[in-house]
This record gives C-alpha cells, structure tokens and sequence, in this order.
C-alpha cells in the first residue's frame, strides 16, 4: 500500500492485487500494540497501523482487486508486464503493467520443514495460521500449548493464547538464545510466568487423532540427548520456526533469488534481477519493524516512478556484499555521490560491536553499535559524503561488516 | 518495594533498554523534585519514556491490553479491540475475559467506544478496524482487448 500510494502521487496508474477479501496483509491479525513507533510516533495496533494506509489508498484511485491471485508474470515484446490474475470475482484478468512491485510478504515453515518426528496427530499449527484463527476467525486452537520456537509470532502467540484463556506450557528453542526480540520475552514469557527452554528441541509428537503430548530434549553437542529429555502432556503444537519470503511466482517470472534473504536480489532502486519487476518488504527479505517495511517500501514506490519517468540506471551502480559477521545487506548496489541507505542483519550476538563500512577493502566508514543480534535487524543510513566517490576501473565493491 | 534496586527491560519500545530503578535517597534532589509517590531513580533508558515505565512498573505497573470480541455476524465474526490506555497490571485478568465473553453489534468504526470508562477506571475500550471494512471502489473498465476470440472480462 505504501508503495502503490508513492506511485499514485506522482500520477501513474496503479492497481493492487490482493489474495484476501481485505487490505492490509498479516497486520489485520496482529491486533497487538507495537507498531508505528517510528513512522507515527504513536502505538497504534497492527489493524490501526494498516488503517493509516488502506483510507488514504482507496481515496487515491488505486484499483484494487481483492480475493485475487497472480498466478504468472511474464515479458511482452514491447517491454511491458503482463501479469495474469486469477480472482472469484471476476475470472481471469490480464494487467499490462510498465513496472511490476512485489510485496507478497511471506509464509511459514511448518512441520515438514524441520522434520519433527512423531504421529501426525491433529492440533499442529503454524503460529501464524494460529494467530489468524483466534483473532480473525474466533477460534482456539486448542487448550494445552507447547510452542516451538521463540520467534517473535511464537512469543506473541504464548501471550495471547494465554489471554484468550489457554495454558501454555513453554517455549522451546533449538538455538541457546531466543529468537525474538527482547521487549516481546519480557513482555510475552516473563508476564506470565511462561517457560523459555533454551537449547532444546521438540523430538517427537504423540497423538492418534489428536495431540497428547509431545518429547522434549536438550541439545548436547548439536544432537538431542534422550537421557535428560522430558514427556509434557498437551493438545496444541504451535510451530514458529521461520518465515520463508513467498518467491514462488518471482523465481517463475526469472527473478533471481539470494539464499541468504530469501528474497530476490536487489540494485540500490530495488529492481531485481528482471527488468521492470521490483520488490520490497518481507518478500524481499524478512522485517521485524513493519516501520521499515514501509521505509523501504516507499524508497521501492520511489524508485519506480524515477525509472518510468526516464531516470538513468543502471551504470553508476557498485555492488554491495556482507563482509565479516553479517548474514545479508539489502539493496546489493550502491550509487556513488548520493546517499544510500541499508537493512542488514548481524549473524552474531555481540554487546560494544562496531558496524564497518569498506570499498575495495578500505574502510570508508565506522559506526559504534551498542547490542547486535541476528534477530534485530539494523538500518545504515549513509549520506554521500561519507563514501568515496567511484574510482575509475575499480570494482568500488562495498563490504558492510560488523567486530 | 522492598528491593534496593530492580533491572527490568523497558517495553514502552522495540529498543528494550535494560533498566535499573532504585529509591532515591531521602534529601536529594530527586526525591525532593519527584515527591512521595515517586522518589525513584531510574537508569540506562536511552529516552524519557523508559523513566516512566521504570518508575512505575515498580510502583503501579500499567498494561493496555489488547484482544478481539465476538460479533456473531458470519461474515466478520471478530472484532479487534484495544484499551484507549494502559490499565492496572492486576486487573487486566478481569478485564479480558469480560471482553472475550462480550459481544459486539456490528457495524463499528475504528475508535468507536465499545466499554466506557471500566469499572470506574476511565478506561475505554475501543475497536481498531472498521467492519465491515469500507468498500473497494469498482474497478475501471478494462482496456480494448488486442487479441482474437478469448476475450477477458472486464473487471467488476
């Protein structure tokens, strides 16, 4: 929506195509508080947050398709899009687009990702589809929970299973520090006295028709140690163990896709690999602060509508690559003589860490950062001055890194 | 309180400064400037927010509460809702399950009141979502269509 919204004012037609028969994406069922801290300056809910954007989007004259489906995106001889759209309500359409955002966001691993042994009892569920059945649909899952994964839906999930009136029995994570970040532990686990088991694994789920319990083991030397593992009795497995950014359509139209996001690689104008498709927000790489989603967003919106309107590319792009201790930066360009910003990730946990910035293994510049960790992600903002300007028949390859 | 000093992790936002409140000691400044309700000193907030919460998450602590009501229309079956301002810690038990047994009549606007001023706390409840959500204007009618016999509807 923030893209679409960029686009729109500044006067190009735009159309939104949307699988569910409402605006507003995952936010709808994050009815928690949290969001727009820093775009607002407010604490708004996932609901109120997306309100801020569907008003203004169905006044500007956007079209929007709801209950639709883009099942193609391929190359017209003249350049354009073709985007094919399957929707219920009106059968099939064809969009010929001169440029084509995708904001598909993301869906969940499951049980079959991470392989959890056991019966396949009923009562197994991502904690996103969990998530959606108590506050969209006014379902509980269950009565009893155990949660795998301390990521922060898994987190959200324990807290609100517990308001809504379930028991959860813990948390149970693989890594030996959680995943989430920590305002949700304190404010999820600690609150209610829910238990973090750090370094364990679910081993096996038992059930026939349903759920019964499940094993849980401690890790001793990467593998689960038996011997000192423990049987808890419930009804309800939720699982949050990562979000996988939905590229199954981007990687059909030839976008190439980088393994250490998830999501398509990217220039400094967030096109990807294929000219004319861009990307943005947790289908480009996965967010934890919906304020940068649309940051980044409407940097894509931007962009877009500079490249239509005839604004020179890509010649003056240099590659950006992780260096030292940084699992991924998004965009991979950077324009020389201008200011550029980033999103990247930390792939150690360090308290006094320094952020580096080099091109061709000098370093251009140092930021003090207080806590890294891999799951808060960090924003770099660079001016222009702060980078040497492109040096003739040099690659000019930026490395951001972290000691 | 009894404790000399508490650590906590402030939540007001996603930064989690890791907090350390302490009593003031009596004749300083501090106790003097905060007065008999607040005689606290709070460190390692990077803003003014985590005083506040420091403060009174030993003293008084608050939570807004947030949760969905029940609507019994088919189409929209819940309501999100949220209070208008944080609540006494110790009574948002109560308040919860009065609002996942309660009801509400559908159409609502985001803001509407649903509960006024809760058992005399001033506290409101409010929804944050319209329902049913504003409509979606029709789409425009679709371009002449180049090609031959399978024609592609016009959007509706």
């Amino acid at each position: 929506m923030a893209a679409a919204l960029r686009l729109r004012g500044k006067g190009l037609s735009v159309s939104v195509v949307e699988r569910e028969d409402y605006l507003g994406g995952i936010l709808i069922q994050c009815i928690h508080n949290g969001f727009g801290l820093h775009r607002f300056r407010a604490d708004l809910t996932g609901p109120e947050y997306a309100s801020r954007f569907i008003g203004p989007l169905l006044e500007a004259g956007v079209d929007v398709h709801l209950d639709a489906t883009v099942i193609s995106i391929a190359a017209e001889t003249d350049g354009t899009r073709a985007v094919t759209v399957c929707s219920s309500r009106c059968g099939v359409l064809r969009l010929e687009a001169r440029a084509v955002v995708l904001a598909m966001g993301c869906r969940e691993r499951n049980r079959g990702n991470i392989g959890i042994a056991g019966t396949r009892p009923a009562g197994v569920f991502t904690a996103g589809l969990a998530q959606r059945l108590v506050n969209i649909e006014g379902c509980l899952p269950g009565r009893r929970a155990v949660i795998v994964g301390s990521g922060d839906i898994g987190l959200i999930m324990a807290r609100r299973l517990t308001l809504a009136g379930c028991e959860v029995l813990c948390v149970v994570e693989i890594q030996p520090y959680p995943s989430g970040i920590v305002r949700n532990i304190v404010q999820c686990l600690n609150d209610f006295s829910i238990p973090l088991h750090l370094g364990h694994v679910v081993t096996r789920i038992r059930g026939r028709e349903r759920v019964e319990g499940v094993d849980v083991a401690p890790l001793a030397g990467g593998a689960p140690d038996a011997g000192r593992g423990f049987r808890l009795d419930c009804d309800t497995v939720l699982l949050s163990v990562g979000l996988v950014p939905e590229n199954e359509i981007s990687a059909r139209a030839g976008v190439r896709i980088n393994r250490a996001t998830g999501g398509p690689y990217v220039d400094a104008d967030h096109q990807t690999s294929v000219d004319g498709i861009y990307a943005c927000g947790n289908v480009l790489h996965v967010h934890d602060l919906v304020d940068y989603v649309t940051e980044e967003a409407e940097a894509c919106g931007d962009s877009v509508a500079r490249r239509l309107g005839g604004a020179a590319a890509g010649s003056a792009q240099q590659r950006v690559a992780p260096g030292a201790n940084v699992r991924y930066v998004v965009p991979n360009s950077w324009v020389p003589g201008r200011s550029n910003g980033f999103f990247l990730r930390s792939l150690v946990v360090k308290n006094d860490a320094e952020l580096v910035v080099s091109i061709d293994g000098r370093e251009a510049v140092s930021r003090r950062l207080s806590h890294v960790q891999p799951s808060e992600m960090i924003r770099l903002s660079l001016e222009a001055g702060e980078l040497p300007a492109a040096r003739e028949g040099q690659g000019n390859l930026m490395e951001v890194g972290i000691r | 309180m009894s404790e000399a000093e508490a650590r906590l992790v402030c939540i007001a936002c996603p930064k989690g400064c890791l907090l350390t409140v302490r009593k003031a000691a009596s004749g300083t400044a501090s106790a003097a400037a905060s007065g008999t309700a607040s005689a606290m000193v709070v460190e390692g907030n990077r803003c003014p927010k985590g005083e506040v919460y420091g403060r009174e998450e030993l003293i008084a602590p608050r939570r807004t509460v947030t949760a969905s009501m029940r609507t019994d229309c088919g189409d929209h079956p819940c309501v999100p809702v949220r209070t208008d301002r944080p609540l006494a810690r110790g009574m948002v038990r109560d308040l919860l399950r009065e609002l996942y047994a309660g009801r509400v009549k559908l159409p609502v606007r985001l803001g509407d009141a649903v509960v006024r001023d809760w058992r005399g706390t001033g506290v409101c409840v409010v929804a944050t979502r319209t329902l049913p959500p504003d409509q979606v204007p029709p789409v425009r009618q679709a371009g002449p269509e180049a090609e031959g016999d399978d024609q592609v509807p016009a959007a509706q």
